[in-house]
Formats: structure tokens, C-alpha cells, sequence
């Protein structure tokens, strides 16, 4: 008796032991992680390096049109993808009846999240780069990552539609209202948070994307504001690859942190706001 | 009863004015839905019919351990093997810290502090996987250098703590939700018949929670399986089987940096772009089966256990 209870309370004490331990070498990862994104990227960020363009391979210089291509990327991508899953979302909720078909597009949804990044990238070098001709392009680019939002955003939308209480579609039909007229007036505005919050973190997703779009939409130097679809842009993550790829050269190193920590910032942006609105309309929703 | 046939009868009063625009949102709304499936048809469609060059010339070696390009030899073995190998050094890295800090979490009275720590994590899943690249490349690769006294730290190894490191909070924060699944008043029970916090984790939470931990971690392992940029600048890319075979500190290659480092460079329609081609569907179908198969563990209530 005795032995067995020393034995439990052996296992007792690492058990504890062992997950105190894990906890703090989560931390420690965590602050490894933010800290040396931070501190390196900090000494490296001012408003010149974001303004000015990146010159001799981005070496010197800023990340300008990085940063522009980016953002103009991932908001063409933003608008793309919004009317789709609108669209997908409210058939879902408000039209199909039919639970098979609700199956297949749950699966189709959770297949689209499935797929890894670089498959996007071929899948777009062969789909629209060669087989419909575009040439190296950043629309291209747009409609892949758009493409990849897609589950998040219509599921996002999906969930915020299937949390209208109940009572607001009945109200709304008692009132002779019809299903179009219920999707306008109730559906739409009540869910609407569901589809904002989709985006950002979609936008917030897409913006550190490397591998979807450096086969197909992006070129590293010599490139500045596109005048057309067909063109390509330069990109943060693309940059940064570049210049990882350079690491031995502290001077490019220094601009890759710079582009990183304002890649990282910009992502906890979008998604910052996204927790920041999800709660917020959560409180109210309560009320 | 009568209430909804009333309601029927209204509906159907009032369908015929507004017909004409209900059809309109009604078909915006179907037209969406058939694109979105349509959209994952094609991908898939693409990528098979785009392999069968390699499939269907004869003598290319596909089940091989040979990747030689000018002389038709693909071999798909070498980065298939690396792409497992990466992921289960991965998985061994993150599983158990992962599962142990979720328990410490889970046990956590402050709800305060499950949010934080769950913010926090969702900031981590955030950073992009280039940024990671850039930190296994800048220290990682250096560090492990230093430590097995190699000439370079671009090595299975490298790749699998950085993978590891990368899908932590994703299985963390998924596990963490399986554990604080299971209500709180199992936990008190079995407190209150003296048992120890180990034994009412193995005993009691585990059983509750273990189909949504195996969810959580084929989750984890899909993305594993599917990550690119950071496997690809710190793995060293070099085309061949490790020798001894599971020598995690020799330089390899997964399916995917193959991908990342050569699908730019091979010419569109030759039968080295439908080799990688290939590649890519193989994985993709993996990486499909396993978050399927995740989602029907996540989704099932823990009483069906």
C-alpha cells in the first residue's frame, strides 16, 4: 500500500513536473520568436524603409513597392472573394434543403482548406499562366489567393448566418415577407459581422503567402506600379524569400527583417481586427 | 401547426409579385455555390490530367529513388521519404509539449488567461511561413550547425524542429478546446474521490478528449505535410535517400521544397513539369484525406465515445 501510494505520488510530481516544463518552453519559443522578429526587424524599420524602393537587389533601399504590391494584391483578392461567398454562404443557409448537397460543399470547403500553398501556385502556372495565356500576371495572383480565402470567409459568413436566432426568421415570414425579402432585410445585415471578420482573416492569411504566388504573379526587381492585369508585382514575402536566400549578406538580412517584422504587423492587423470586431458584435449580440 | 400553414398561404400570396427578383438572388445564390465546388473540381482536375505525361511514359523510374531530369529519371521515392521523415520529426517535437502545455492550460482556473494565451497563440499561427524561414535560416540553421559540429545546418533536422515549431499552436489550441470539452464536473468528481491529477487525466479527460486530440493532430500534420517556404530554405534540398537511412543530420528534400525550388524552372508540358506535377498530387491527396478524416474526429460529440 504504502509503495503504491509512493509510486502514484511519483508520477504525480512529473506529470506536473512535465507539463509546467512544456509551458515554459512554449513561452520560451513564443518570446524566441516575437523577440527576434521585434528586435531585428525594429532596427531595420523607419518610415523611409517603407516609403522609399528596394534598390541593388534589395539590399539598400526600402520595400515601397513590395508594400504596395502586396496590399494590392491581397484587397483585389478581398473583393474577388467576397460576392462568391456571399453568394455560397446564403444558398447554404437560406435556399438548399438538400443535405447531401450541403455535405459535398462542406467537403469541397474543407478540400479548398486542405490543399497546401504550393499546389495553389502550380495549379495557377498551369490554369492561367500557360493554359489561358496570361503570362506572368498579379491578377492571377489576386484570383488564387482569393481562391484560398474562400473556405475561410464563407465558412465565417456560414457560422454568423446559422447563429440568427430562429425567431427573427419567423417574425420576418409572419410578417408576409418572402424568402428573398427575409435573405435582404434579416439575413444579410444580421450577418453581416460574419463576412467582415471572414475577410480579415482571410486578408490577414493571404498577405503572408509566398509559395501561391511566386510561380505566377510576382517578379523580384525592376518592377513598380502595374499598368496593367498582365503585369507582375513585387511582394513582401517574395522579397523576403529573395533575401533569405542572401543571408550571408548582413545588409540584406537587415532589409529581410525590416520586411518581415512589417509583413508580421500587418498580419496581426487584419486579424487583430478581426478578434477586436468578433468580440465586440459578440457583447452586443447578448444584450 | 396552423401557424405555419398560414404562413405557407402568405408566402404564396405573396410570391408571384416579387417572382422576378427572388429568382435573381435565388440564382446569385446557386450560381456561387456550383463556382465554389466547380473551383475545387478543376484544381483537382488540373493536377491529374496534368500528371498523366509522367504516368504514361513508360521507363521515367517514378518508383524510384532516382531524380535525374536529362536522363528521364523521376523518382518520386527520396522526397516522399523526406516529406514522412520531416513530419514525424515534427510531430515528435510538437505532440507531447503541445498535449502537456494544453493539459496545464485546460486545468487553468483564470478564464482570463485561456484567452490570452489564446490570442496569443492565434498571433503565432498568424506569422507567416516565410517569416519562419527567415528565422531558421538567420539562427536555427547556425545553432544546429554549432551543436552536431556540421558545415551546414541545412538538414532534415532543421526542418523538422522549425515544422514543429510551426504547427505547435495550431494542435495546442485545437487540443486545448478537445480537454475544456469535457464538463468540469467530471473533473471535480473524480478530485473528490482522491484521485491525482494524473490519474483523472488518463483515467477520466483522455478517453473524453482523444477524439478530438486525434483530430487536432492529423490537422497538424496536414499542414505539416503541405508547408513550403520554411522546409524549403532551411532543408538543404539535396535530391537523394539520407544514408543510413534515418540520419536526420544529412540534407534531404520534401515533396514540397522540390516543388517550391523546381516547378519555376522546368518548361511547361515536359514530362519533368508532370513529374512534379505528380508530386503535388500526391500530396495533395494526402493532405485532402487527412483533414477530412480530422474534421469527422472534430466533429463528433465526445458522448459518442
Amino acid at each position: 500500500m504504502f509503495k503504491i501510494k509512493n509510486r502514484r505520488h511519483f508520477y504525480e510530481q512529473s506529470f506536473a513536473f512535465a507539463s509546467r516544463l512544456s509551458l515554459i518552453i512554449c513561452a520560451g519559443v513564443l518570446l524566441f520568436l516575437l523577440g527576434s522578429i521585434f528586435i531585428q526587424g525594429i532596427s531595420a524599420l523607419s518610415l523611409e524603409f517603407l516609403f522609399t524602393p528596394s534598390s541593388s537587389f534589395g539590399k539598400s533601399g526600402g520595400i515601397f513597392y513590395q508594400l504596395f504590391g502586396s496590399l494590392l494584391m491581397v484587397l483585389v483578392a478581398a473583393l474577388l472573394v467576397l460576392p462568391l461567398a456571399l453568394g455560397t454562404a446564403l444558398f447554404r443557409n437560406s435556399y438548399n434543403k438538400n443535405s447531401a448537397i450541403a455535405h459535398i460543399m462542406d467537403q469541397s470547403l474543407y478540400a479548398l482548406n486542405a490543399i497546401p500553398s504550393v499546389t495553389y501556385g502550380i495549379f495557377g502556372l498551369i490554369f492561367f499562366v500557360n493554359l489561358l495565356n496570361t503570362g506572368i500576371s498579379w491578377f492571377v495572383g489576386s484570383i488564387i489567393l482569393a481562391i484560398m480565402m474562400l473556405p475561410t470567409v464563407t465558412l465565417s459568413t456560414y457560422q454568423a448566418m446559422a447563429a440568427i436566432p430562429k425567431i427573427y426568421h419567423e417574425n420576418a415570414a409572419a410578417l408576409g415577407l418572402t424568402r428573398t425579402e427575409i435573405v435582404r432585410r434579416v439575413t444579410l445585415p444580421q450577418s453581416f459581422h460574419g463576412v467582415v471578420t471572414g475577410l480579415l482573416i482571410g486578408l490577414s492569411r493571404a498577405i503572408g503567402e509566398t509559395a501561391p504566388i511566386m510561380f505566377i504573379a510576382t517578379a523580384f526587381s525592376g518592377v513598380s506600379v502595374p499598368q496593367s492585369l498582365v503585369e507582375p508585382v513585387s511582394t513582401l514575402p517574395t522579397h523576403i524569400l529573395e533575401l533569405a536566400q542572401q543571408s550571408t549578406d548582413p545588409q540584406a538580412l537587415q532589409n529581410a527583417w525590416g520586411a518581415s517584422l512589417t509583413l508580421v504587423l500587418l498580419a496581426a492587423t487584419f486579424s487583430g481586427l478581426a478578434l477586436f470586431l468578433r468580440s465586440r458584435l459578440n457583447s452586443e449580440g447578448h444584450q | 401547426m396552423s401557424a405555419t400553414s398560414a404562413l405557407k398561404a402568405k408566402a404564396l400570396l405573396k410570391a408571384k409579385p416579387a417572382s422576378k427578383r427572388r429568382d435573381a438572388t435565388k440564382a446569385y445564390c446557386q450560381g456561387s455555390a456550383v463556382l465554389s465546388i466547380v473551383i475545387v473540381s478543376v484544381i483537382l482536375l488540373t493536377l491529374l490530367i496534368q500528371s498523366l505525361p509522367v504516368l504514361m511514359s513508360g521507363d521515367n523510374g517514378l518508383i524510384g529513388t532516382q531524380w535525374n531530369p536529362d536522363e528521364g529519371q523521376f523518382g518520386i521515392i527520396a522526397p516522399l521519404f523526406g516529406s514522412v521523415f520531416v513530419m514525424i520529426i515534427a510531430t515528435v517535437i510538437a505532440f507531447p509539449i503541445g498535449l502537456l502545455t494544453a493539459i496545464y492550460i485546460s486545468e487553468t482556473r483564470s478564464s482570463k488567461l485561456r484567452r490570452l494565451i489564446k490570442s496569443i497563440l492565434e498571433l503565432l499561427a498568424g506569422i507567416p511561413s516565410i517569416v519562419y524561414g527567415l528565422i531558421g535560416v538567420a539562427y536555427l540553421n547556425i545553432w544546429v550547425a554549432d551543436l552536431f559540429d556540421l558545415q551546414s545546418g541545412r538538414i532534415i533536422l532543421t526542418a523538422g524542429i522549425l515544422l514543429g515549431i510551426m504547427i505547435l499552436p495550431t494542435f495546442l489550441t485545437l487540443t486545448e478546446d478537445a480537454l475544456s470539452a469535457v464538463p468540469q464536473r467530471y473533473r471535480e468528481n473524480a478530485k473528490s474521490l482522491g484521485m491525482y491529477r494524473h490519474e483523472v487525466f488518463k483515467d477520466i479527460i483522455f478517453p473524453q478528449a482523444k477524439v478530438g486530440i486525434a483530430g487536432a493532430g492529423l490537422l497538424a500534420l496536414g499542414r505539416a505535410l503541405g508547408e513550403t517556404m520554411a522546409v524549403m530554405l532551411v532543408i538543404g534540398s539535396l535530391d537523394r535517400l539520407p544514408s543510413p537511412l534515418f540520419n536526420p543530420l544529412s540534407s534531404g528534400q520534401t515533396i514540397t521544397s522540390k516543388l517550391g525550388r523546381e516547378v519555376g524552372e522546368s518548361a511547361f508540358g515536359s514530362v519533368h513539369f508532370s513529374a512534379l506535377v505528380f508530386m503535388s498530387f500526391i500530396l495533395v491527396s494526402i493532405t485532402i484525406a487527412l483533414t477530412i478524416l480530422s474534421h469527422y474526429f472534430l466533429t463528433r460529440k465526445p458522448s459518442d465515445v
